[in-house]
């Protein structure tokens, strides 16, 4: 065989390979997400949350949510403490929000970065879907005890353009999520910790913390509790339903 | 659940002085490590009790400077020379509901006591109490008296053929119900249309139930069916029976962007009555057909403002000639010596009271409202502004204010109104010409 065209075989098969191994790659950052969404929280679920926003003085305001879901896209989370915001409850359905107000008898259309609460937490905080289904994996590199993941946001819907996922390798849990805008400048930053058995085979974090360089000195902690897998009607995760959120919980 | 437990890695490493300042150092360094020792989710506090109860207590003082010769100060102030009013109120509503399996007992009280420069008055009211019985999620009964807010507008709801009337300054207040008698279908789908939802509710008028609604001995039907279709939110609404005219409606929101909402309303009533003021000064009794509109937009901007603009065509509202008419009785009224004759001044009370004097009488109106989310990275504090123009004399109520929620559970609002406009025009004849308004509530 000439030289030449030895070469040109050599060249092809690299192609091939790599034109094998591109989307091998890719797969493989995703399948580390869906990996890490499965461990998180079962397909259909309810859940308890305590949102705490603490000020640089220390002073702290405490909100706690219960939330159902179901399937890819169907979330409503309930405000069930403090007084002030008891019975408001906000419905995502896919890339649609709405805002339900005791006192206003209504839902209101809303965006994913307005803030139900005030704080750093924002609706898109409150209502995220798995992050399989709003993001996808652009690039991942590995490091020894972690798996480093760059996603980018499936829609311009999704409140942050792209994220840096830090995924432990042994537990396949995240351990922290930088959030970026489209352009570039670093929204917030979340830290998951305090590994807990839920029961039922779901091991996961129970304390989320986000810090944001937008809001420096201030700080706000997620807590979980009673994540459960549970199945829902589809007709929860309607308008008309949203008033009698509270009727679920047991 | 108590995250500060003794299975806590950091509870099971010993005292000692070493190691506390090894943890003072890595909580100085690496606070988020540290966070959630300080924090507990007891599960008390997500326990659902079957009876449940809340609401808030609400002072309020406002002090108005009075448009003094304005047509509305003369009609409705004892004392036309009084130059200002300073009112002080204190408001309680009482929210609850008792549940027991599929059935639950809903209710909302207000009450408020109110001192001004004139006397004390006082109020107490049932918003609404009734039975429900949701057998699954698709279907639910409910029967008493409640609340209803059909229509998509923020300001106004011309499709809001059961509604009470809400204020535009403070459209997220509570309202009064109507009793009824109500089902509810649901409906979600895979496909374009997502939902489909159906509410029916029967509402009587007889000696003493809703008789505010209509005219008496009648039983109305109203409806209102929802869908959820390619993204937007559709419902068409009907009202029928012999307490008021039959009126149709349609109403739609959706996004045309992540950050960009539209909304839209349309009702038509074919019979609409109304109660006009002649050239003559003589009323009459008109029926027309009425169509109104409504169009809206939210709209979030990257730096947290919140924008809502809505344009009202009231087409059951009174013309530009028409509400001139009545300001000139009402002037012609003033001008007359009230020792010997208050027969123009009466005429001009009674069509106030017959819709005149009613808020927005006019036919088109602009609504807009500007918030902005913890500016200066204030955590809590929501500034506004709020416009309210009635396009047709160029009229308006400016209303600046600052919202406060840092304390859990209290609210503190403060607001500036500036109410303005020419002679004879609907903001230029109000009855004050200004007003500052602190409110604290505190929620339970």
């Amino acid at each position: 065989m000439p030289k030449n065209r030895l070469s040109h075989l050599h060249i092809a098969v690299a192609l091939l390979l790599l034109s094998i191994a591109g989307p091998a790659l890719a797969l493989d950052g995703n399948e580390i997400l869906r990996q890490v969404d499965n461990n998180m929280q079962p397909g259909s679920y309810e859940m308890y949350r305590k949102l705490i926003n603490i000020e640089p003085d220390g002073t702290k305001k405490e909100f706690v949510l219960y939330t159902v879901k179901t399937g890819q896209d169907k979330m409503v989370a309930l405000f069930i403490s403090p007084a002030s915001e008891e019975g408001r409850a906000t419905l995502r359905l896919g890339d649609n929000m709405w805002l339900y107000i005791p006192n206003v008898g209504k839902p209101l259309r809303i965006t994913s970065l307005q803030s139900v609460t005030g704080g750093i937490f924002n609706n898109s905080d409150i209502l995220r879907l798995d992050y399989h289904v709003e993001y996808e994996a652009e690039s991942i590199s590995e490091k020894e005890e972690s798996y480093q993941l760059k996603l980018k946001a499936r829609t311009s819907s999704v409140a942050y353009d792209h994220l840096q996922m830090i995924v432990d390798k042994k537990s396949m849990l995240p351990t922290s999520i930088e959030c970026y805008a489209v352009s570039g400048m670093l929204i917030k930053t979340l830290h998951y910790s305090k590994i807990e058995d839920f029961g039922d085979g779901l091991v996961r974090p129970s304390v989320l913390e986000t810090e944001s360089p937008l809001h420096k000195d201030y700080r706000s902690l997620m807590l979980f509790a009673k994540v459960q897998k549970k199945e829902f009607a589809d007709e929860v995760f309607t308008l008309n339903y949203l008033s009698k959120v509270n009727d679920l919980r047991k | 659940m108590t995250y500060a437990n003794k299975s806590s890695p950091w509870r099971r490493i010993q005292s000692g002085p070493c190691i506390a300042l090894f943890l003072s150092c890595l909580a100085l360094f690496f606070p988020h490590l540290c966070a959630a020792e300080e924090f507990s989710f007891d599960l008390e506090e997500i326990e659902k009790k079957d009876l449940q109860m809340g609401g808030y207590l609400e002072i309020r003082g406002e002090h108005m400077d009075l448009n003094q010769g304005s047509v509305f100060s003369t009609l409705n102030l004892a004392d036309p020379d009084e130059a200002i009013v300073d009112l002080l109120t204190a408001a309680m509503q009482l929210d609850g509901s008792y549940a027991r399996g599929i059935s639950s007992l809903n209710w909302q009280l207000k009450a408020a006591a109110q001192e001004d420069t004139s006397g004390w008055s006082d109020m107490a009211d049932v918003y609404s109490a009734y039975f429900s019985l949701k057998a699954d999620p698709s279907l639910s009964l409910a029967l008493g008296k409640k609340s209803y807010k059909w229509g998509k507008g923020y300001a106004w709801n011309p499709v809001g053929f059961i509604n009470r009337s809400k204020d535009p300054n403070n459209p997220e207040e509570a309202l009064e119900g109507y009793i009824t008698a109500e089902t509810d279908f649901i409906k979600s789908y895979q496909g374009p249309l997502q939902t489909a939802a159906l509410t029916l509710a029967v509402l009587p008028v007889w000696e003493d139930i809703n008789e505010d609604f209509g005219v008496s001995d009648n039983v109305n039907l109203a409806a209102k069916l929802y869908l959820l279709y390619l993204d937007t939110d559709i419902d068409l609404i009907f009202l029928g029976g012999d307490s008021r005219s039959d009126r149709f409606g349609l109403d739609f929101s959706t996004n045309l962007a992540p950050h960009f909402e539209i909304h839209g309303e349309a009702a038509y009533i074919p019979e609409l009555e109304k109660i006009i003021l002649e050239e003559d000064n003589s009323s009459s009794r008109v029926e027309d057909p009425a169509f109104s509109t409504l169009l809206g937009i939210r709209y979030l901007s990257a730096n947290d403002i919140t924008t809502i603009v809505e344009y009202y065509y009231n087409g059951g509202g009174y013309s530009q000639e028409e509400m001139s008419r009545f300001y000139q009785l009402a002037a012609a009224g003033l001008a007359q010596d009230p020792v010997l004759d208050t027969t123009l001044l009466d005429k001009a009370r009674e069509m106030s009271l017959k819709g005149y004097g009613r808020p927005q009488p006019g036919r088109q109106y602009l609504y807009s409202k500007w918030t902005m989310k913890e500016p200066f990275d204030i955590l809590y504090f929501t500034p506004g502004i709020t416009a309210l123009v009635n396009l047709e004399d160029q009229s308006y109520s400016i209303s600046p204010e600052g919202v406060y929620n840092g304390l859990t559970n209290w609210e503190f609002r403060l607001r500036f109104s500036l109410i303005n406009g020419g002679k004879a025009t609907e903001y230029g004849e109000k009855g004050n010409s200004n007003k500052v308004e602190l409110r604290i509530r505190y929620f339970f």
